[in-house]
């Protein structure tokens, strides 16, 4: 339909009519409401009409009986507007209606005598009349609706058309009181109806009237709201019109020339009976009495209780009964319909109250708020526990006592029990239930049971009451030969069972025997004793010969019964066959007759019937074979004659075997028994109240407490548990098992309450190393091992429960009352935790029962969940979540699904960052749409996860090393991700600045400090202050790196000719004058680097592909006194702590000679210009991380300079001046020595440690003490390093001496020098240093040491000093060394592990990262403090005075110098060691190495230096690499030592054209890049001379387990003209 | 946005630090900081700012009355990490140490339009009383290591503070 279309239809149409009428001011001036009502008004003849017409039966004819009777009115009215002249003040009059009427009246009859000209004036101008007439119209409306009632319609009707009948009643009514009026001229009544009633709705208006009533239905509250305003708003007008009334009258006259109209008169006084009785007739109360529920509903609808269909309703609102009564009256008054539910009661919505208020009570205004914050003082009191719980509130008395008896537990199976416990176990079982049984004795009282019904069916059968009918004879013999039946039946299974049950006990018996026997011990006391009772044969024989006879008479009795039967059956059902049999052949007859006639049939026919089997006859039975069944179950189940009844005794006689005579694991059993040790916890309503004291466990495996526990309760016991623990030695109590005890009845008090036994049983698994039989294991007594039992732990606890009783006798017992009904009941229902408390709502069963129990309403929406989780949890077979959802709506938050959020890319970026993946940490501006984000962000980080399981031998060049690169980035990444939590916790110290309370000592330097110089002439190092490192960024650091001097650099040599080979003692006098300074003067002569016979070092320092350096000193001990200042720039921008330690960079400190060339070719011009050219050569480097600078805050000290082993052009010079005396210590040394101090500016605070403690395997004694030593040790000497324990890779903490023990190092080494064991310690050392170098603090980002046993350390190749020291340590101690670890400080490692040997006379100390050893008094020994020293069996903390190696002492039997952990109150306990029993070593594949060598490394390494040199041709002398090729395998031999003369005088027979300058490198291999960055370091490439050519030869040298010593040899070569 | 550029969102604040109401203390200065996340960025303006010192005002509200600009503009990507802007007040203890007087952090305002923002300020507190009285003699109070602290939640998350 379109509604819309129709109403604006209608408007129009109303607006032609109001046209037509003049009426649009009246519309106009009409409130909003009508237009409101036009608006959503239906048309009249709408559907919705039509529909409710349909709705209201009772209706029908009203409207079609309005249409006439509005025609007609608005024929009045069309004629009224013409006839009679508009009385405002009458036509407004809204309440006042009644006085107005009157008036009216009284006017109308003056009028009236006032003669005929005052009628036919009646022509008056519309104006006024629309102006007025539609509040008037509303006013009737209301009228309408109560005079409906007055006037006595039917309640069905609508108000409109109890108003338009009221309408019409009145006027009849009218007319009819005044039918005197001459006819031609409206009557006084009609003119006063007219004014009063204004029947003059046009058409449509009646129309809209109507519209308005049908319209009501949907647009209720437009139409209840509305009104009151309106009428609000007449009545004002009608208090003004009262008012001024005068003038309104002065205006009619004025206007209407109406004077006749009025006339003065007094007030009319209306009785109160009479105003009453209008009132009646207008009002309607609504009657009180319960209106019956068929007037409620439609008609012919049965009410509906949804709530018994099983729909939700809600809890109504609480209405009075009378208000519900006069509710409904009046709603039926109205439209009854809408307002009634299905079931007749008016609509409600749930009861929207809450039982509590919400809003705090209001101060009343009287009180002032000051009397309001009055304190008042009460006196404390114990606190009322406000629990649904409690018992008693009101009760005085409510001091309830529960006594708890626990007796003892004895354990059925125990995880200690002995298989002779097992059997031991299980015959007490047995024998109980004998016990139990021969209590009853069911048999015996079976049998007579037995006996006496056969003498009652004797006497049934020789009747000797002949009074009693044979009928009910019969009857009783045949109940009792049932019962006979019956009871046999039952005692022979008894019997059975007691013969199984004796048969069984002794089987077990002679199981223990044979097993006491077979261990050679005894282990419990139990004995059996079997007592024989003679019978007396004959006498036994004959009664159980009677006995069969009985039972097969009475079988036979009942065979021959059930043989009559059957045979009845048989014979009917014969009979039937026969009969079925003949109709058959009949019917087959008759079908041949019939085949054509009805073919149809015939195949329907046979399965009409089924054919009767023939009845077979049923056998008769036979005595014999029923005797031979008897037989065989007496035979069975009962003694047979003559046999003697065996009585079993279990008695604990026996005697247990003493332990000494016992074998070791059934002593380690017993032991193990002894150690442990049983105690109780008693739980009340799930809180623990009370504990028995803790029993050790007997060797019979029975606990006494005999404890009483007296529980003053004060909550209704919900439960009562009992928790078993069981402790053994030392450690923590395990909970064996929990057992439930019942509340005990109300009438159970103490003493009277009998012991009972609760048996518990125990889920857990043990596994013993004794003789004891485990629980949750199996075990078999089989030699075998079949037959399997697996019997878990097990056992019952003997208590009693009891209400205790008073003083004065009265038990101390919660009343009845509260317990079932009322309170407690109540409460039940209420709140399921209440009732089942919190753990029941997790037990489905309970929750369930509770439930059903509590009623509760399945369809509340509030309980849905609820039920659908019982529903779930009973009906079993459905899907039970094992899940608990928290947020189970979150799916309707989802605003995109979970495919299409990952699919965008910058949600994946954001997420990556959040979760600090370290590609995307510190990513910044993530881009707003994903269009803008590149793929290419993400293919790092994927490449990298699929490189993760890809193994990529690119960058690693064996497979090995890259699976073991691997590894240790895997590692790295758990560790990390492992830490970063860690490192989110923030000391106080790390956010707040606070100075330390300041001591004596501080206070008293700081009063010094005033004294002290202000410049002072030698400065020294203050401290900074630190920052962390948290908002840094780039640029913000700085390494500085201070060069002070050198020693003893190597000088430059003059190259002599290849025949002027000096000797070594005439070169040394010879140069002795070179050095000295006042032969510097340069001499400008032709051979001029010849002449310059010393060195012009100076630093160049590279960081970070940064390259400082100093200024060029000169001599050989050079003072630079420099500090160059390098950048930092942190990987990523991250400069977190954390990514600060995985730096991985290295500071190179490379000693170059800077040799000047003098390039003029003309002497001629040398007085005009300086040509040179600057040449630098490397002496030698120093490699320093970045990661020890950052943990050592600073790097202070001398270093040796790590020279190439032959460096040609230079040699070293000391033997000249070993003469000298002043030098007599450095002379010990070999090699180069440089002064530096390297800090990082500002001062960085590394990384603490993590503060956390690692689980471990150690006893828990030895951790203790390693806490006490290690606390002691720190109290005298805080800063010497102290190690006990350390952190395995597994996380694990382990004791350090662990890691020492013997380990071959490999055969080959030991095979070089077999009678040398000084040399192949120090092979040993060197192959130890071969091992590449990986700081744990890099790859574990310096949160923890991780401690690796030498099989991992040589299987990942690669780890720290420690892994190193402890290799070291190992191999020494397997040579047959005195050896110990070396915990100290070192330079420039910091904490750091040496090795110290004992060599017959003197001490030496290793260096295991360099395999470097030192005498004990070297002063360049990079050890510079001792902390402890560590043996296989022992830790030694360094107790002396001094902690340098130069002034220690390391003779460790002395208690005084040293201190050791294990020691005569703590002997060593003889701790495993972690290390493998041997390593085992491979040969590592020499093809592979070789290839390594020629193609990759050689190659990768020409490549690069041709990069380096991208402005210059690089020429290669492959005359040059060959001869140098086949050098440094002499170097390996000789591992770089003693060869360089040789080499000299090798090449320069070969090269003698060229000037060459070169090195050989040597180093582990461990990848690459460290290669490259040495190679770099030495700045060989830096070379620009035009015809330089270069040399650059490969040499690796394989070691057993692929540990390979990498030589490369670079070299420039300018060919001498 | 430019053609080709990312896609950014700016945020202009303009401000000024108006007043502040220390009731003990007198000749205070603020220094101002911003505290944003990481995908934002300030294009224009000062991220931090120190004040001229003020004295209370005469009348009654004793007013330390700053009026001291802000003016700095963002560019962001992402809401998260909306800049807030750090404050901390500094000023002469009786030795005439200089000493911090109150941190304080809040966000800048995310509507448009004229807001007005009260930071209830507050100092870490001495660890002992010992503590607080060798600090206050020698004016050297506990202080963040960095201002921004107050505003960054790293480390928060099982301590009360």
């Amino acid at each position: 339909m379109n509604p819309r279309e129709e109403k604006v239809k209608i408007i129009t149409e109303e607006f032609i009519e109001n046209d037509e009428d003049a009426n649009v001011g009246k519309r106009k001036k009409n409130s909003k409401v009508q237009r409101q009502l036009r608006k959503k008004q239906p048309p009249t003849t709408g559907p919705d009409k039509m529909v409710s017409e349909e709705s209201h039966p009772g209706n029908q004819q009203e409207p079609a009986q309005d249409e006439p009777q509005t025609r007609l009115l608005s024929v009045t009215a069309r004629r009224g507007p013409c006839s009679l002249p508009p009385i405002p003040s009458a036509s407004r009059t809204g309440f006042a209606e009644f006085s107005m009427r009157e008036r009216m009246r009284e006017k109308l009859q003056a009028a009236r005598s006032k003669a005929e000209s005052a009628l036919l004036q009646e022509i008056p101008t519309p104006r006024p009349r629309r102006l007025r007439s539609p509040p008037v119209k509303e006013l009737e409306t209301e009228f309408g609706t109560e005079s409906g009632k007055e006037v006595g319609s039917t309640q069905q009707e609508d108000d409109f058309q109890s108003y338009s009948r009221v309408k019409f009643h009145v006027s009849a009514r009218k007319i009819k009181s005044k039918p005197q009026v001459p006819p031609g001229f409206p009557s006084a009544e009609e003119a006063y109806n007219f004014f009063t009633f204004t029947f003059d709705p046009e058409p449509e208006e009646a129309g809209e009237k109507l519209k308005h009533q049908d319209g009501t239905d949907q647009e209720e509250e437009e139409g209840e709201e509305e009104p009151p305003a309106q009428e609000g708003a007449n009545r004002m007008d009608e208090e003004e019109l009262l008012h001024g009334k005068d003038a309104e009258d002065f205006l009619l006259g004025l206007d209407h020339t109406a004077d006749e109209f009025l006339a003065v008169r007094r007030a009319d006084y209306e009785s109160a009976h009479v105003r009453l009785q209008r009132e009646k007739e207008m009002l309607f109360i609504p009657s009180r009495l319960t209106v019956p529920t068929y007037k409620k509903l439609p008609e012919n609808v049965q009410p509906r209780f949804l709530e018994d269909e099983g729909l939700y309703i809600g809890e109504r609102p609480e209405v009075a009964r009378t208000n519900q009564n006069i509710m409904e009256n009046r709603l039926l008054m109205q439209e009854p319909v809408r307002w009634f539910g299905d079931d007749g009661r008016i609509l409600a919505l749930p009861n929207p109250i809450k039982p509590f208020p919400s809003r705090p009570p209001v101060l009343t205004q009287e009180q002032s708020i000051k009397a309001e914050l009055e304190t008042l003082y009460k006196k404390a009191v114990n606190y009322v526990h406000r629990s649904q719980h409690m018992i008693g509130s009101g009760d005085p008395s409510g001091n309830f006592q529960l006594d708890i008896d626990i007796s003892g537990l004895i354990f059925t199976h125990h995880p200690c029990f002995s298989r002779e416990h097992v059997l031991a176990a299980k015959l007490a079982q047995l024998y109980d239930q004998y016990l139990a049984r021969h209590q009853r004795n069911k048999a015996k009282f079976l049998t007579d049971k037995l006996q006496a019904l056969r003498n009652a069916v004797q006497t049934g059968l020789n009747p000797e009451k002949p009074h009693q009918s044979l009928d009910m004879i019969q009857k009783t013999i045949n109940e009792y030969k049932s019962e006979i039946r019956q009871t046999r039946k039952l005692r022979d299974a008894e019997q059975e069972r007691d013969r199984t049950l004796l048969k069984t006990i002794i089987k077990v018996w002679k199981e223990m025997k044979s097993l006491r026997e077979f261990q050679r011990f005894t282990n419990t006391p139990l004995k059996l004793v079997l007592r024989k009772e003679k019978v007396d044969q004959k006498a036994d024989e004959e009664a159980y010969e009677a006995e069969i006879q009985a039972e097969i008479s009475e079988l036979l009795e009942e065979h021959t019964e059930e043989y009559e039967q059957k045979m009845e059956e048989y014979r009917t059902s014969y009979q039937q066959w026969k009969a079925w049999k003949k109709a058959q052949r009949a019917k087959k007859k008759k079908k041949k007759q019939a085949t054509e006639e009805h073919p149809e049939e015939e195949t329907e026919e046979p399965y009409a019937e089924e054919d009767p089997v023939k009845p077979t006859p049923p056998e008769p039975t036979d005595r014999a074979v029923i005797e031979q069944q008897v037989r065989e179950r007496a035979a069975r189940s009962r003694r047979r004659p003559g046999e003697p009844t065996l009585l079993p005794e279990l008695s604990l006689a026996g005697s247990v075997t003493p332990n000494d005579q016992c074998p070791r694991a059934e002593v380690w059993r017993r032991e193990d028994v002894k150690r442990r040790s049983v105690h109780l916890k008693v739980l009340f309503n799930n809180k623990q109240v009370c504990r028995t004291a803790s029993r050790q466990l007997g060797t019979d495996f029975r606990v006494h407490f005999g404890q009483i526990f007296n529980l003053q309760i004060f909550n209704w016991p919900e439960s009562l548990t009992l928790q078993i623990y069981e402790t053994v030695g030392h450690s923590s109590s395990i909970l064996l098992a929990e057992v439930f005890l019942p509340i005990p009845e109300t009438t159970v008090v103490t003493g009277r309450a009998p012991i009972e036994e609760v048996e518990f049983s125990s889920n857990q698994h043990a596994t013993l190393d004794h003789e004891g039989v485990g629980s949750g294991v199996p075990f078999s007594f089989e030699a075998d091992g079949s037959n399997q039992l697996i019997l878990m732990t097990s056992g019952k606890v003997s208590h009693s429960v009891a209400w205790a009783i008073g003083e004065n006798g009265i038990p101390l017992i919660p009343p009845l009352s509260q317990q079932n009904i009322g309170f407690r009941s109540a409460l039940k229902r209420a709140d399921a935790i209440s009732s089942i408390g919190t753990s029941g709502v997790t037990d489905m069963k309970k929750l369930a029962k509770w439930a059903a129990e509590s009623k509760l309403d399945p369809n509340d929406p509030n309980n849905a969940p609820l039920m659908q989780l019982i529903s779930v949890a009973t009906s079993g077979e459905s899907y039970v979540p094992d899940f608990f959802r928290l947020e189970q709506l979150q799916q309707e938050f989802n605003f995109v699904s979970e495919e299409e959020l990952n699919r965008s890319k910058r949600f994946r970026l954001l997420h990556l960052r959040s979760q600090h993946v370290p590609e995307f940490r510190n990513y910044k501006q993530i881009p707003v749409y994903d269009r803008e984000i590149m793929e290419k962000v993400f293919q790092d980080y994927e490449k990298r996860l699929q490189d993760r399981n890809v193994i990529e031998t690119k960058d690693h060049i064996d497979t090995h090393r890259a699976v073991v690169a691997k590894y240790l980035q895997q590692v790295r990444e758990s560790v990390i991700n492992r830490f970063l939590i860690a490192k989110q916790h923030f000391l106080l110290a790390d956010l707040v600045v606070e100075e330390e309370v300041p001591n004596i000592s501080i206070l008293g330097l700081n009063l010094f400090k005033l004294a002290e110089q202000k410049r002072p002439l030698r400065p020294r190092r203050k401290g900074r202050k630190k920052v962390t490192a948290q908002n840094l960024s780039d640029g913000d650091i700085k390494l500085l790196v201070n060069i002070i001097r050198a020693y003893d650099l190597p000088v430059r040599k003059p190259t002599a000719s290849k025949s002027q080979q000096p000797s070594r003692s005439s070169r040394t006098f010879r140069e002795k004058h070179a050095a000295s300074p006042d032969t510097r003067s340069p001499t400008h002569s032709a051979d001029y680097p010849l002449g310059q016979v010393l060195v012009r070092p100076f630093v160049e320092v590279s960081f970070q592909r940064t390259i400082c350096h100093t200024t060029t000193a000169e001599g050989p001990n050079p003072s630079w006194n420099e500090e160059l200042e390098l950048p930092f720039r942190a990987p990523n921008g991250d400069y977190s702590t954390a990514s600060l330690q995985s730096v991985k960079d290295v500071v190179f400190i490379n000693i170059f000679d800077e040799v000047l060339y003098d390039v003029l070719e003309d002497d001629r011009e040398r007085g005009n210009g300086i040509h040179t050219r600057i040449e630098r050569h490397w002496l030698g480097c120093v490699k320093i991380p970045f990661s020890t600078i950052y943990f050592q805050a600073r790097i202070d000290g001398t270093f040796k300079i790590d020279t190439p082993p032959v460096l040609l052009g230079y040699s070293k010079e000391q033997n000249m001046i070993i003469e000298r005396d002043f030098d007599s210590v450095r002379s010990l040394s070999e090699g180069s020595y440089i002064t530096l101090f390297i800090t990082i500016e500002p001062q960085l605070v590394p990384g603490e440690s993590v503060r956390e403690k690692f689980d471990s395997q150690e006893d828990e004694k030895l951790l203790q003490a390693t806490e006490k030593f290690q606390a002691e040790c720190a109290l005298k000497f805080p800063k010497r390093q102290c190690l006990t324990t350390v952190i395995d890779i597994s996380g694990k903490t382990v004791f350090i001496t662990r890691y020492l023990k013997p380990l071959n190092p490999p055969q080959e080494l030991l095979n070089v020098y077999p009678n040398n064991p000084q040399a192949t310690a120090e092979l040993v050392a060197r192959y130890v240093s071969l091992i590449p170098f990986l700081p744990d603090t890099v790859s574990f980002a310096g949160l923890c040491d991780l401690w690796s046993t030498s099989d991992q350390f040589l299987d990942l190749l690669a780890g720290d000093e420690e892994e190193h020291a402890v290799l070291l340590c190992n191999y020494f101690l397997f040579l047959g060394k005195k050896a110990w670890l070396v915990m100290g400080n070192a330079i420039p490692e910091g904490p750091t592990a040496y090795v110290v040997t004992w060599e017959k006379s003197h001490y030496l100390i290793w260096n295991p990262c360099s395999g470097h050893f030192y005498g004990q008094f070297d002063t360049f020994c990079p050890l510079k403090n001792v902390g402890c020293l560590i043996g296989p069996d022992n830790i030694w903390f360094n107790i002396q005075q001094y902690d340098s190696p130069l002034r220690i002492n390391f003779d460790i039997t002395k208690p005084k110098l040293w201190k050791s952990f294990f020691s005569r109150s703590l002997p060593y306990p003889g701790l495993s060691s972690v290390q493998p029993e041997e390593l085992i070593y491979q040969h590592t594949d020499k093809a592979v190495a070789a290839e390594l060598q020629d193609s990759r490394i050689e190659k990768i390494l020409k490549e690069k230096i041709m990069d380096w040199r991208p402005r210059h041709l690089t020429r290669w002398n492959r005359y040059c690499t060959s001869t140098l090729r086949h050098f440094l395998p002499l170097l390996e031999s000789s591992q770089g030592e003693d060869v360089e003369d040789d080499h000299r005088a090798e090449l320069l027979k070969q090269l003698g054209d060229y000037r060459f300058s070169g090195f050989p490198l040597h180093m582990p291999y461990s990848e690459m890049k460290p290669l490259i960055d040495a190679v770099y370091s030495t700045g060989v490439h830096n070379i620009d001379v035009p015809n330089v050519e270069f040399a650059l030869a490969v040499y690796i040298h394989p070691y057993p387990k692929n540990v390979l010593s990498v030589w490369i040899y670079v070299a420039s070569l300018i060919r001498n003209r | 946005m430019a053609a080709g550029g990312p896609s950014v969102f700016l945020l202009m604040v303009n401000g000024q630090v108006e007043s502040a109401q220390f009731p003990e203390f007198d000749n205070l200065y603020c220094k101002y900081c911003f505290v944003y996340g990481q995908d934002w960025a300030p294009t224009a303006g000062l991220e931090e700012g120190i004040s001229q010192i003020t004295s209370k005002s005469r009348d009654a509200c004793q007013a330390l009355v700053w009026n001291f600009p802000i003016d700095i503009t963002f560019k962001s990507t992402n809401p998260f990490g909306w800049p807030q802007i750090v404050l901390s007040v500094y000023g002469p203890d009786v030795f005439g140490n200089d000493v911090v007087r109150g941190y304080g952090a809040v966000h800048v305002p995310f509507s448009p339009g004229r807001h007005k923002r009260t930071i209830p300020m507050f100092v870490p507190e001495s660890t002992s009383k010992l503590q607080k009285f060798t600090s206050w003699f020698m004016g050297r109070r506990p202080e963040y290591t960095d201002p921004k602290v107050v505003a960054q939640g790293e480390g928060r998350e099982d301590q009360p503070s």
